[in-house]
Formats: structure tokens, C-alpha cells, sequence
């Protein structure tokens, strides 16, 4: 752990946190460092970090991976497999389904990164002040966290789709917005009770006394010895969490509630490709949209678990 | 009304066929029946739960519709090829002024419960439907007899607060057990037409002793007889003493209910099942229906047409039928029908069905036919369609999203606007939306016939104020081609019908796009399968033959 050997030094009174550090480089390694060099030897890592590198690149500027445009249909080339045309064959509306596929990563990575840091966000937040403060802040935080804990994402996600269903026409950012919403809405207590658990564990260290006995103020303490030495399982638990958001939000579309056009989801067209009759005759249709769902959520939640390994020893 | 009802009845196959996956019955012990060459025999149908208890009045979708129709018999019959209507309890139908009708009955048509089908069982049961308190969904279709208006409740509807001020229509009188009059407030040249539809059933002196023993086991005077009903399945049997003209061949008829339409066709597919009244849109994808079922499908013009209504809430759309003409002509419906229908509907060719009476081909002329460079210089010249266009659409009804999209497409490919779907989340959704002129641009319509008549397509949609006219289409040159020809005898009633549908030609209110069809499948232990002009098999005329 790092802060120890901080406060140590700044007992001292002067030294600011980075110098230190880079001063005490050959004894002491910081938390973050000994997890970098884990993760640099873990394979894990690196393939899901390409992956993940690939899909955001598709999501930032699609125009680099196809020229076509995944809104044009035409009947006449409906339904085609795959071809030096088409790649990923065409879809029963017409649309070329690798267009369509590399489209769609853009919605599912801005649910994706967009939850995850919207439910961060809240809750540290939240878990900080109730882990910090204590007492009736607390427990009035921690009731309203269980109060959503106790709804189901999914169930939750279904009901407010219902209810708040965008305007024909709304574009993609804002029915992206939507849905982060939601799972924000839904998501933050879990990782709120997270927060919450590690600044309890992390609170009565003899180097937060210290600080305290120091004069440091609230705030102070916080950003300064809590938040930084309480924030690792809450990364772990985000960084998995990503790839569930965005399987929750393709379980949406593909119940006809998450995102809609004219924006393009793999949800959404693998729910219209699902049919038993349009398996036999369009198996592709299907396939490659579930192919590179399924590849987001797996790279995603590996870099979690290489993360985790790195940060956490103690959860492997 | 019905096509609403209908579409919700495929609604709920599809979003179940969507979650649950196939869980045919495999536990089915069907023994196979020896052969028994005309009669005889047992079958099963698939069939769903349906809405209501199965009173004829109550009775307005297909999954109760399709059983009451087996087991109920009414004043006409429709020919099961033509669609004609033909006497059936009814010895005779007569009017001289198409507003005074004398009704007189076949002499000893027996119900299931040995009673005789008498003049006071109609009016009756029709007093009974068209009562506003007894909540009846076929209520409407007793709208032109006279005294209607009195049995509904007061301005709120609250029948409580406000009741009726009479419990029977004066336009109904029984002469003798065997003879009643019919009057209407307006003429109705094709009323004998109308009597075949399910709501103008008689109900039996029981049910209004017993309203609840006949819902437990519903009595009609039709060729078979309810043995059964429960939530899995409903029991027919063949009704012994049956007296009409259109008696069962089989002995047994066992409506089977599937959750699952997919399940369902494993099941013909498996010989588990006899008669699959609707083969589900993914099968037929590629035909692969024909090759899981050769020789044991049949496809048949249902008397239902799909088309695309063009908002009374867009302005830019409301004034401006040329730009309405261009839009429905830069849609290709050969290639909708045939790539994301596949073949289970064909092109429109104007606002009547072909299955009736009366139907003239290409009332719609050139605005229905494809030419994208025809529809694009009619567009330039209309002066355009500023911003988006939208089509709105309920995404809960089977290939609703699939065909909005393609429209869609065609028109942003051909015209160049920028058109979009808008799908809504499910079909009450959809109509609440319709109701408060909440979309702008086109919204999907669909309308499944009542009764086979040239009338029905036209007056029900159409006609200023008429309870689905969702376009606002008001034209009284229109109004007056129909109440001539309402007014008219048949022959000469159907060209006033015709010149109105001209009308529809040159107003454009809305723009037809397909006529559906019905695939029906069986399993290779019966024949003789035939779908009646509303896209139901007709279950009495089917044979077991292995």
C-alpha cells in the first residue's frame, strides 16, 4: 500500500506526493505500479485491450473499416449470404450486414463506457460520503441504495423503456442517453455499497489519523488518503460491469425496447434476424452481429478479470 | 374494428414465439384413425385461448371467432369458394325497400340443447348484443337497426349513471315463431349479407336463464356441439340432430391451444398436429414450408387488405394528393410482397379486396404501380416533403417493423427524402397515438373483413365521421355515392360502390399496399382442407383419410 510510506514522508511536512514517490522508487512500489507490471506479463490483458482498441476505433470513426452505407436497402439484394460484395452477406431488408455490424459498435460502446462512468461517478460518491460520514447520512444513503439494489437491471431497464420512449426521430445520442440513464439510475448502489465497504476498511488506518490529527480537513482526507487507497475493487467491479451494461442494453433492443432507429444496435437486428424460419434461410443475419456482441462483452469483462487479477491478488 | 382485434391476435404469437422457445407437445398420443373414407374420424387444429366467453355478440378476434364459427349456425351461410351468401337458417330474406326486411326460418333447426331455433331467438339475442350494458364487442354491427340509439347508455356512456332508455330495439319485432322483421334507420341494400356474420347469431332461451351455464359450455345450432372447454383445449363434437345444409364430416374436432405458433407448426410438420390455420411468417422465409410440407399447404386471398394512411395531422401531406399519389408510387410492392412477405401477400391494386363482390381491378391506377421515375418527377412537381417523413407502426404485430422499414427505404432510395420508421411499442400504444394525432407522416393500417361485401371496405373506413377513418377523409361526393348506393338493389349497388372507390383514386386518403393471404398447413392424416374467404380453414368440410 502506498499511503503509508506517503504519510510517513510528509511528516515530514514538505515533500509533495509525486516526488516522493519517484524518490522512493526502489523500495517502495506503489499499488498502481506493481499492477502494471502484473498486467504488462498477463496475455489476458493484452488481447482483450486490442479487441477492446479495435471496437472503440469502430465506434470513434466507422468510415474506416466500410464505405457502405448501413441505411441504404435495397430489396432486390436481399437475404444474399456472404460475397466479395458483401462480406457478411445482406440482411432480409437489404442492408449489408457488415455495415450494419460496424455501425452498431457505436451505440454499444457509448452504453457501455457511458454507464460505467455514470455509476462510478454516483457511486463513489455516495459510497464515500456514507463510508466516511457515517451515522444517520449513512443509513438514510444506504436505504435508498438498497431501495433500487432490491429492482432487478433488467426489470428496472424494461419499466422505464416503457415509460419514456423517445420521440420518432430522436437521434442516437439521445436515445443512447436514455438508456444510460436507466442503468445508471439502477446500477450506482451496488457499486455505491462497494465504495462504501473499502472506505470503512480503509478509514481507521493510523495514516488517516494521522492526516486527521494533522489538521487535514474532510474533503482533504477523502481525495488525499480514502479515495485513492479505496478505489481499486470498485475499478475491477466497473471495468466487468461495462461489458454487462452493454449486454443489457442489447437485451433491451432485442426485446423491441432499447434503442431504435435510426439508430443501429446489434441488439436490434439480432432480434429481427432470430427467427426460426430466417435462421434456416439467413444464418448470417444472426450470426455476426451475436459474433461481435458477444466479442465486446468478452473483451470487455477479460480486461476486468486481468484488472482484477493485477489490483487484487486476494480475489483470483 | 376487426382487423385491430385480429392483429393483436398475431401480436401475441409473435412476442410469445420471440421468448419462449419450441416446446411442441411431444407427449401427444394421437392414435391414427382407421380409415374411414367420407366421415368420420378425429382431427386437431391448433388453436388460442380466446378473449371473451364465446358468446356470438362478445366474440370480435379470430382465436374465439374461429371456434364459435364451427359450432354456431346464423341466417346466412357463406359459400365457402365464392363467399355468396347462401340461405342457411334463414328460409328467406325479403325486403322491397332495402329499409323493411321479413326474415323467415327454416322450420325445425334444432340447438345443442334440443330446442328449436325460433323468430324470438334472434331478436332476442340481437337486443341481448346491441345493448350497451351488456358491454357486447359486436354491439356495433346493429348500428343501422332502428331504435339502436336507445339501447346505448347516456353521453358518458355510464350505464350506471345514465342507463338506457330501452332494453330492446323497436327495429326488431317477432311476427310469428317463425317469422320477424327487420327495420333500418337508413336503407341498407346489403344487409342479408350481413347476417352472416357471427354476431347475428340466435342464442338459446337458456342462456338468458343461465348465462353462466352456457359460457361453460357454449350451445349454437352450427353442425358440431361443444363437448369441452378448458385452457389447453376446446372439444367439438359432431351435432347429431344437425338439420342444415352444411353438416360435419368429421366426428370430433379438438381445438388444441399452443402458446407458441412455432411449436405449432413443429408439431404438422411431426403428424402431431391436423390443421395449422396459420403458418408463421419465418417458415414461409425461402419457402421452406413447401418442402416441409409438400403437397399439404394452401394459400387463399384472406378479405383483408394492408395499406398506409396518410395523416390528417401532417399538413404538408393533408392538402396535397399529388405529393400522397408520388409517394405511394415510389414504393415497389412486388418486391415487398414477394422479399419480406414472401409471397404471403400480393401487390394492391386498389382499396377493395378481391375475395368480395363487386372488386374492380387497378381502382388505384398508376399510384399503385412502381416507376420510381414517374413518382420522383410527380414529387418535384407537388413541391416536395420538407424534413423528415416518418411511418409509424406498432412493432408488436408480426412483420409490421419489416414492411415499415422497406417503405421506408424505398421511398428515401427513390424520391430522396429522408423517411423514417417509427415504431411503437405495441398496438394500444399505436391506437391511442392514432387517436390524438400524435404522428405525423404515414401510419400502418390494416382492415380484415366483417362481412364479404364491397361496402364493408369502403363505408367502415371512409365515410365522413365512420369509426375507423383514421385518414379524417371527408368527401361528399363520396357520402353521396354511398348512401345511393346503399339505397340501390345489388347490381346497380355495386357500380355506385365502384364510382366511390374511384373517388378513394382521385382524394387518395390512404395508399393500398397489399391484399393478405392466408397459408393454411395440415398433416398428412386429413384432406380436403379448404379456406373460406376469411382465411379460416372451413373445419366441417374436412376429411380424415390415414
Amino acid at each position: 500500500m502506498t499511503d503509508p510510506a506517503g504519510i510517513a514522508v510528509s511528516e515530514f511536512g514538505t515533500q509533495p506526493a509525486g516526488e516522493e514517490r519517484s524518490a522512493g522508487q526502489d523500495q517502495v512500489r506503489s499499488l498502481w505500479s506493481d499492477a502494471w507490471d502484473s498486467l504488462r506479463r498477463n496475455p489476458l490483458f493484452w488481447v482483450s485491450s486490442a479487441l477492446i482498441l479495435v471496437f472503440l476505433l469502430m465506434a470513434a470513426a466507422p468510415q474506416l473499416f466500410t464505405s457502405a452505407d448501413p441505411f441504404y436497402g435495397d430489396l432486390a439484394v436481399a437475404r444474399q449470404p456472404p460475397s466479395a460484395e458483401h462480406v457478411f452477406g445482406t440482411s432480409s431488408q437489404g442492408y449489408d450486414v457488415y455495415a450494419r455490424v460496424v455501425y452498431g459498435a457505436r451505440a454499444s460502446i457509448m452504453v457501455g463506457l457511458l454507464t460505467t462512468v455514470g455509476t462510478v461517478v454516483v457511486g463513489s460518491v455516495v459510497g464515500l460520503v456514507s463510508g466516511f460520514y457515517g451515522g444517520w447520512l449513512d443509513a438514510l444513503l444506504s436505504r435508498i441504495g438498497e431501495v433500487f439494489f432490491a429492482i432487478p437491471l433488467l426489470l428496472a431497464g424494461i419499466l422505464a423503456a416503457y415509460l419514456f420512449q423517445p420521440g420518432p426521430g430522436s437521434g442516437l445520442v439521445s436515445q443512447v442517453l436514455r438508456v444510460v440513464a436507466v442503468l445508471v439510475v439502477f446500477g450506482w448502489p451496488s457499486l455505491a455499497r462497494l465504495m462504501r465497504g473499502s472506505v470503512l476498511q480503509v478509514k481507521p488506518n493510523d495514516y488517516v489519523n494521522a492526516a486527521r490529527a494533522l489538521g487535514a480537513s474532510a474533503p482533504r482526507l477523502i481525495v488525499r488518503h480514502i479515495l485513492p487507497n479505496a478505489v481499486a475493487p470498485m475499478i475491477v467491479v466497473a471495468t466487468i460491469n461495462l461489458g454487462t451494461y452493454i449486454a443489457v442494453e442489447a437485451t433491451l433492443a432485442f426485446l423491441g425496447i432499447g434503442l431504435r432507429d435510426p439508430a443501429i444496435s446489434w441488439g436490434n437486428d439480432i432480434s429481427i434476424a432470430s427467427s426460426i424460419g430466417l435462421v434456416r434461410a439467413a444464418p448470417h443475419m444472426l450470426l455476426f452481429p451475436s459474433l461481435f456482441l458477444s466479442l465486446t462483452v468478452l473483451a470487455f469483462i477479460m480486461l476486468g478479470d486481468a484488472v482484477r487479477d493485477a489490483i487484487d491478488p486476494k480475489l483470483r | 374494428m376487426r382487423a385491430r382485434s385480429r392483429a393483436m391476435v398475431v401480436a401475441a404469437f409473435t412476442s410469445v414465439a420471440l421468448l419462449a422457445t419450441a416446446c411442441g407437445g411431444g407427449d401427444s398420443t394421437e392414435e391414427p384413425q382407421a380409415s374411414t373414407g367420407q366421415g368420420g374420424g378425429e382431427i386437431t387444429i391448433n388453436g388460442c385461448t380466446p378473449e371473451n366467453p364465446l358468446i356470438p355478440g362478445g366474440t370480435s378476434e379470430v382465436c374465439g371467432g374461429n371456434v364459435l364459427d364451427a359450432f354456431v349456425s346464423k341466417l346466412v351461410h357463406y359459400n365457402v369458394d365464392t363467399a355468396e351468401p347462401e340461405m342457411d337458417i334463414a328460409e328467406s330474406i325479403e325486403t322491397e325497400d332495402n329499409q323493411n326486411f321479413t326474415v323467415t326460418l327454416k322450420q325445425g333447426y334444432k340447438f345443442h340443447d334440443g330446442t328449436e331455433v325460433k323468430a324470438k331467438n334472434f331478436v332476442d339475442a340481437w337486443n341481448f348484443t346491441a345493448a350497451a350494458e351488456n358491454a357486447q364487442a359486436g354491439s356495433y354491427f346493429f348500428t343501422p337497426i332502428e331504435g339502436f340509439d336507445d339501447v346505448q347508455c347516456g353521453d358518458d356512456g355510464d350505464c350506471d349513471a345514465n342507463p338506457a332508455e330501452a332494453d330492446s330495439m323497436s327495429g326488431l319485432a317477432v311476427v310469428d315463431d317463425y317469422t320477424f322483421t327487420i327495420t333500418t334507420t337508413e336503407k341498407v341494400s346489403n344487409l342479408p349479407v350481413r347476417l352472416g356474420y357471427s354476431a347475428f347469431a340466435p342464442l338459446p332461451d337458456s342462456f338468458f336463464d343461465d348465462q353462466e351455464g352456457y359460457e361453460a359450455k357454449p350451445i349454437g345450432a352450427g353442425p358440431f356441439q361443444v363437448e369441452s372447454i378448458s385452457s389447453t383445449e376446446m372439444v367439438l363434437t359432431k351435432f347429431a340432430d344437425y338439420s342444415g345444409d352444411y353438416p360435419a364430416t368429421v366426428d370430433k374436432v379438438t381445438y388444441r391451444i399452443y402458446q407458441d405458433i412455432s411449436a405449432a407448426y413443429a408439431d404438422v410438420v411431426a403428424g402431431n398436429l391436423d390443421i395449422l390455420d396459420q403458418v408463421p411468417p419465418d417458415n414461409l422465409i425461402g419457402d421452406a414450408y413447401l418442402s416441409d410440407l409438400p403437397d399439404r399447404t394452401a394459400q387463399r386471398e384472406a378479405g383483408s387488405i394492408r395499406y398506409i394512411t396518410f395523416s390528417p395531422a401532417d399538413e404538408q401531406l393533408a392538402d396535397n394528393p399529388d405529393l400522397r399519389k408520388a409517394i405511394s408510387m415510389s414504393i415497389d410492392r412486388a418486391a415487398i410482397a414477394q422479399t419480406v412477405l414472401s409471397n404471403s401477400e400480393v401487390p394492391a391494386t386498389g382499396w377493395v379486396s378481391p375475395v368480395v363482390d363487386g372488386y374492380q381491378p387497378n381502382a388505384c391506377g398508376e399510384a399503385c404501380v412502381f416507376d420510381a421515375a414517374k413518382a420522383k418527377a410527380l414529387y418535384e412537381q407537388a413541391g416536395g416533403y420538407e424534413g423528415t417523413l416518418t411511418y409509424t407502426a406498432n412493432t408488436d404485430g408480426a412483420g409490421n417493423q419489416q414492411i415499415g422499414e422497406a417503405i421506408c427505404n424505398q421511398i428515401s432510395n427513390n424520391l430522396g427524402l429522408d423517411c423514417q420508421f417509427n415504431g411503437v411499442v405495441d398496438f394500444a400504444t399505436f391506437n391511442n397515438g392514432i387517436d390524438s394525432d400524435e404522428y405525423t407522416g404515414m401510419f400502418r393500417s390494416g382492415w380484415q373483413m366483417d362481412y364479404p361485401s364491397i361496402e364493408n371496405f369502403l363505408a367502415p373506413i371512409y365515410q365522413e365521421g365512420a369509426d375507423s377513418n383514421w385518414s379524417d377523409y371527408a368527401s361528399p361526393r363520396f357520402n353521396e355515392l354511398l348512401a345511393q348506393a346503399a339505397a340501390a338493389d345489388e347490381s346497380e349497388a355495386n357500380s355506385l360502390y365502384q364510382q366511390a372507390e374511384a373517388e378513394l383514386g382521385k382524394d387518395f386518403p390512404t395508399a393500398p399496399l397489399t391484399y393478405r393471404k392466408t397459408t393454411v398447413a395440415w398433416s398428412d392424416r386429413v384432406s380436403n382442407v379448404k379456406i373460406n374467404p376469411f382465411g379460416v380453414p372451413d373445419v366441417a368440410g374436412v376429411q380424415v383419410t390415414g
